[in-house]
């Protein structure tokens, strides 16, 4: 106001004087002022907390607006400044502003960041942004977005035009744009903007450089089979590791089969051998050049001789091998499934043996129990005449009798899993601690101790003897059998590690974390080779293909991803069920993935198709090509808790009847 | 601000005794609380519930995520089951437990509650090879199909292709089909021997409405076969269903046959057919027997393993000895049902040992059982007579060969032949019949010399079978041997004189000749002179 009074009494002192061009000089220089005091009102709402909401939601019309052509990639950009906004407005003390804000626009993000939507909903405090794991790891990392080239100039030009200073902070200070020339990239729903993790994309970037020797294992009974020129069945590597004599007897007893075979019917091997180089054909030229080139794999194994495989168990393994079902998307395989009823919703997980003649269940009242299916199969044919269902649903003696149970664990058992060979049996519990069990002899072996919280998930080796856990410590472990110490730590992940699993040749162990992220580790070194970035919530289950290609983690919203474990790059996410994923299972030549959802489902996938899909997508650049889904097998309201593939290829199911 | 007011924390501040709360500490703390309690249930107890393998929230798993944050546990909500909550009237997002009060001695009084079921498991099949079997274990068709329709995304026509599912057949029957099935359930089983069931058997031969019953009459037979073994006038009664049935033009029967064969078969080679000794179980035998050999005759072209596996199921009653002579008798007659091949296969070669094993049984000294020997008696016939519609054949086929030319020189009447012949057979056994009769009418003209030869034969025939009631053993002589022998080397001389054909057919016919006469002589090592009635009358006078 002193100011203004000023100013007038210059003019009319000017006037008075007589100075009129001065004075209209001046009243010049007061109008080329004017724009620069609009400045005023704008710098004050800089500061202002609405400055947020008002730029965000500009840009978020002007992003909606856009060409359609690039429109996907300036949507992009909305949820990382979006969140930037929030905890900005978070970190400046404007809680109320900041909830508001929050809520404003939760709707647009939701459908791809749920969960990461519920957990942000929580900070009401500067201190929460310290405290919580994820917030702090968005603070300190930028978000990496693919852009093309003019998608990237509209937006910078649309910045500095309105001048929106925060965002534009935001922007330069959060995103890290990778400019790409020419046209925007097609996919909309690419993975890298899905994955906003914690973890910094240019480690995992940094670490998905390095080698991972996937190939199998050199030793295999399969690869002697080859180089023998013998075409027998694919023996796959379960066959276990033996020592090279045992080996030679391995072969020696395939070759003689093999004559004997040849004496009744020769026609029938060569017909079967271009079946199975058909079948291979995709990946087989790819896996066989690797694989010859991998060195003999540096084992993990020292010098510890693993249990010997008596005879009786290594004919079985051929025999089972001979008489494996070729599955494909014409053959699909018979689903064996076991129910545990009355289970009053105590069942935390199940595991079945190799083949299927045993089942455990591990409860949250920490016992675990193991049923003997033979014998119940026998029981139930004689008494097969009454009538089955409602036998069923009372729970007959028989299921009672031959059910033997566990006790050793001090909480809900949250895992377990039989050794290759069935003799042993693992359980992974809530009091921290691993129980080596022998279903034999009806007793706990060894206590392993050395996780400090929650073992969520236990897995054998394929070859048994080593076995790996995973626990809410954020860590997983190697164990050997006969340590009651870990071997190896892997320390990585952001949050707890939920699932665990071996790669088929041994050298590497894959973890499924909370982080959304898979990891593969190196066995012998414990260091991570592989980070997968690409789920959009926890990873519950992991399946390794029995080539040692690929890699299937399914998560808690029901979707499915393919790994290509040496590229690192998703062939195809699965979407398919709409609950938690929580089994996962590769059929023995690996041709079909099974899944098994909490939403009550079994489905069949075809991996064949995909890997091809992959390939044309690789050379024409065209859309992603979805892996094809052969067959859903809904249960009976029954979740499907746990899947596994039989030698012979007969796919082996488990779970809860849960009255809804 | 917060979703926990500040009201509540000054509450719970007053109930853990802190009355001097200032209302800036009140609302610092509000957010906090918010933000721990947002951990604990979203964080941790959803993690906790993941590995369960759950999706609805327990407070057991709040209870460990809460120990996993190294905080006491809330005692008191220890269930597994899910909480129910109810919602408070008058607003719209309160809920709460419905907590009741009980009353002490209510809860001791009231009997214990039952032990809750032990848990157990059960295998079924989910899917054969891919496709879901309709069994009760599995789910039900509408939830499968309901789900679908309810979603109503994109992907709906893609889930409804992708449920491959095996439904179970709906049959839907008029109520006169169900009438006539009951009528002639009833008929069959309550009175077979009436002129009604006959009717009825007319009228299954020639309907061309029943073909909605097929699977339930087979079924029907299957049973009531299996019921009623000791019963032999129902099970006849029900062959003969099956033989109307077969013989109905309009029916599609081929998809039954595998439920019908097995009750034929049985009436073919079961142990015991019928509870009293007179029952004739023979006949149902021999009935049988062809009826199942019909059944193969009429579909062996479209089941190929039909045969084989009658023919394997009876060879393998026919070589047990343990098995009984009844069953061996079925096994025989119904081998020889489907015909003369199928006996040089696979009866011929066993003959020898098979005769040897038969011979004590049948013999007065070995056997003191009648009703053994009685039907070890009855096996030799049925063998005998299996192998001479063997041997018939088998010479039938030289005529063609030799007897245009020679027809015209020996024809003489063959009606006194036959005439003779059949007298003689109105003696002989009902089983030993249809090989008769087709050679009476099959075989070409006799001739005098035949004439003779066969009276001759036929009293060999009595011989042969005289044993049966007379107990008497076989003759077994060295002499028709080297008869029949001699009879070739004649019948050599007169090819080479008489034929005016080719020499190819002529070593050709001399070569079948061979084997047949060898058979014939092996046939009559064995048999006596009671195989000799299987021989044609021309081909007999060279052999003799």
């Amino acid at each position: 106001m002193e100011e203004e009074e000023l100013q007038k009494a210059v003019l009319t002192y000017l006037r008075k004087k007589g100075f009129t061009k001065t004075e209209l000089a001046l009243q010049e220089e007061q109008q080329n002022r004017l724009p620069s005091h609009s400045d005023l009102p704008l710098s004050r709402l800089e500061n202002s907390p609405g400055r947020y909401k008002n730029g965000y939601s500009k840009l978020r019309s002007w992003a909606h607006c856009s060409l359609d052509l690039y429109k996907h990639e300036l949507l992009r950009v909305l949820y990382p400044v979006y969140i930037h906004c929030f905890m900005d407005l978070v970190a400046e003390g404007h809680m109320q502003d900041a909830r508001e804000f929050f809520q404003n626009f939760r709707e647009d993000h939701e459908l791809m960041h749920l969960r990461d939507l519920q957990k942000l909903e929580g900070i009401l405090s500067p201190s929460h942004l310290e405290e919580m794991e994820l917030a702090r790891s968005l603070r300190q990392n930028k978000v990496r977005i693919k852009i093309c080239e003019y998608s990237y100039d509209l937006l910078l030009q649309y910045l500095q035009k309105t001048q929106s200073f925060s965002i534009l902070g935001i922007v330069n200070e959060r995103i890290n744009f990778e400019v790409s020339p020419g046209q925007p990239i097609s996919i909309s729903d690419d993975a890298e903007v899905v994955a906003l993790v914690g973890s910094s994309h240019d480690l995992a970037k940094h670490i998905n450089q390095k080698e991972v020797r996937w190939g199998l294992l050199e030793d295999s009974v399969e690869e002697r089979l080859e180089k023998g020129n013998s075409d027998s069945e694919k023996a796959e590597d379960e066959n276990k590791e033996i020592e090279p004599e045992e080996n030679k007897a391995i072969t020696m007893i395939f070759f003689k089969t093999l004559k004997r075979s040849a004496g009744g019917g020769k026609q029938t091997a060569p017909s079967k051998k271009s079946k199975k180089d058909k079948l291979v054909a995709a990946t087989g030229k790819n896996v066989r050049s690797e694989t010859s080139t991998v060195a003999v794999a540096p084992r993990v194994k020292p010098e510890l001789t693993l249990p010997v495989m008596p005879m009786e168990v290594e004919k079985m393994i051929i025999n089972d091998l001979r008489n494996r079902v070729q599955l494909s998307s014409m053959a699909l395989p018979s689903v064996c499934f076991y129910t545990f009823i009355n289970s009053h919703n105590g069942l935390n997980c199940s595991a079945i043996s190799q083949d299927g003649s045993f089942v455990v269940g591990g409860f949250s009242d920490s016992s675990l129990k193991v049923w003997d299916m033979s014998k119940i199969g026998q029981s139930a044919t004689l008494g097969e005449d009454q009538s089955t269902f409602n036998e069923h649903l009372v729970g007959t003696e028989e299921g009672k009798s031959s059910c033997t149970v566990f006790h050793g664990h001090s909480g809900p058992i949250y895992s377990a899993t039989f050794s290759p060979l069935g003799d042993f049996l693992l359980s992974s519990s809530s009091d921290s601690t691993i129980r080596l069990w022998s279903p034999k002899l009806n007793a706990n072996l060894v206590c392993y101790k050395g996780h400090n919280y929650p073992v969520w998930d236990v897995q054998f080796s394929p070859f048994g003897h080593y076995f790996a856990s995973s626990s809410h410590d954020r860590t997983a472990r190697i164990w050997s059998m006969d340590r009651i110490q870990p071997l190896r730590i892997m320390a990585g992940h952001l949050s707890d590690v939920d699932c665990v699993q071996w790669h088929a040749n041994c050298n590497y162990i894959a973890t499924g974390s909370s982080d959304k992220t898979v990891r593969l580790w190196d066995v012998q070194t414990g260091e991570c080779a592989r980070i997968f970035i690409g789920h959009r919530s926890t990873i519950l289950s992991l399946a390794m293909s029995p080539d040692g290609r690929f890699m299937a983690s399914g998560d808690e919203d029901g979707a499915i991803m393919i790994w290509d474990l040496s590229s690192s790059r998703c062939i195809s996410p699965l979407m398919g069920h709409n609950s938690c994923v929580w089994s996962l299972a590769f059929s023995r030549e690996g041709s079909l993935l099974a899944s098994g959802s909490a939403d009550c489902t079994l489905k069949l996938w075809d991996v064949t198709s995909s890997v091809k899909g992959q390939k044309i997508e690789e050379s024409k650049t065209s859309t992603t090509n979805r892996l094809r889904l052969l067959r859903a097998l809904p249960t009976k309201s029954t979740p499907v808790y746990t899947l596994q593939f039989s030698r012979r290829n007969l796919l082996l199911a488990a779970g809860a009847l849960s009255k809804c | 601000m917060s979703i926990v007011p500040k009201e509540t924390i000054e509450v719970v501040a007053q109930s853990i005794g802190i009355s001097n709360l200032s209302p800036e500490v009140s609302l610092a703390l509000a957010p906090d609380v918010e933000y721990r309690l947002r951990e604990i249930m979203q964080v941790e107890a959803i993690k906790c519930m993941r590995h369960s393998k759950r999706t609805v929230l327990t407070a057991e798993d709040v209870d460990s995520a809460l120990s996993l944050r190294n905080v006491e546990p809330i005692y008191g909500f220890a269930s597994t089951d899910p909480l129910r909550f109810k919602k408070a009237v008058g607003h719209k997002d309160l809920f709460y437990l419905d907590d009741r009060d009980l009353d002490f001695k209510e809860v001791i009084d009231s009997p214990l509650p039952k032990a809750p079921l032990e848990t157990a498991v059960v295998a079924h099949w989910l899917a054969i090879e891919g496709v879901q079997p309709a069994i009760p274990e599995n789910s039900p068709v509408e939830a499968i199909v309901s789900p679908s329709e309810n979603k109503k995304s994109e992907n709906t026509k893609e889930d409804g292709l992708l449920v491959d599912l095996k439904l179970p057949v709906k049959h839907v029957l008029s109520r006169e089909l169900q009438l006539y099935f009951d009528k002639i359930t009833e008929l069959t089983v309550t009175r077979p021997e009436s002129n009604l069931f006959k009717e009825a058997l007319v009228s299954l031969a020639m309907d061309s409405g029943i073909h909605p019953l097929v699977p339930y009459f087979s079924y029907f037979i299957a049973d009531e076969v299996a019921r009623s073994l000791n019963d032999l006038p129902i099970l006849f009664a029900l062959m003969r269903v099956v033989r109307s049935l077969l013989q109905n033009p309009h029916i599609h029967i081929e998809p039954y046959l595998h439920q019908l064969m097995p009750s034929i078969i049985t009436c073919v080679v079961a142990k015991r057919l019928g509870s009293r000794i007179a029952d004739n179980h023979w006949e149902l035998r021999d009935f049988s027997a062809n009826l199942a050999a019909s059944v193969c005759r009429r579909y062996g072209h479209v089941y190929h393993n039909l045969q084989s596996r009658l023919t394997k199921t009876l060879i393998n009653a026919f070589l047990d000895p343990s098995k009984a002579l009844t069953q061996h008798y079925g096994a025989i007659q119904g081998l020889a049902a489907l015909g003369p091949s199928v006996i040089r296969l696979l009866v011929l070669p066993n003959l020898e040992p098979y005769l040897q094993l038969l011979e004590p049984e049948m013999q007065l000294e070995k056997q003191k059982n009648e009703m053994k020997r009685k039907e070890a008696w009855r096996v030799y016939g049925a063998l005998q007579c299996a192998t001479g519609k063997c041997l018939y054949e088998r010479l039938k086929m030289m005529p063609t060969l030799l007897s245009p030319p020679k027809h015209g020189v020996w024809r003489i009447n063959p009606r006194i032949a036959i005439s003779r012949i059949k007298r003689k057979l109105s003696t002989n056994n009902s089983s030993q019949q249809p090989p008769f009769k087709k050679m009476a009418v099959d075989g070409p003209a006799g001739t005098i010399q035949a004439i003779a030869t066969t009276t001759a034969n036929l009293q060999g025939a009595e011989d042969g079978f005289s044993p049966q009631s007379s107990g008497a053993g076989t003759a077994q002589s060295s002499a028709p041997g080297q008869v029949s022998i001699d009879s070739i080397g004649s019948r050599r001389e007169k090819g080479g004189s008489g034929a005016p054909k080719g020499s190819v057919v002529l070593a050709q016919a001399w070569k079948e000749d061979l084997d047949a006469g060898n058979l014939l002589s092996s046939l009559f090592q064995l048999f006596g002179e009671g195989i000799l009635s299987f021989t044609q009358s021309p081909e007999k006078s060279f052999f003799l």
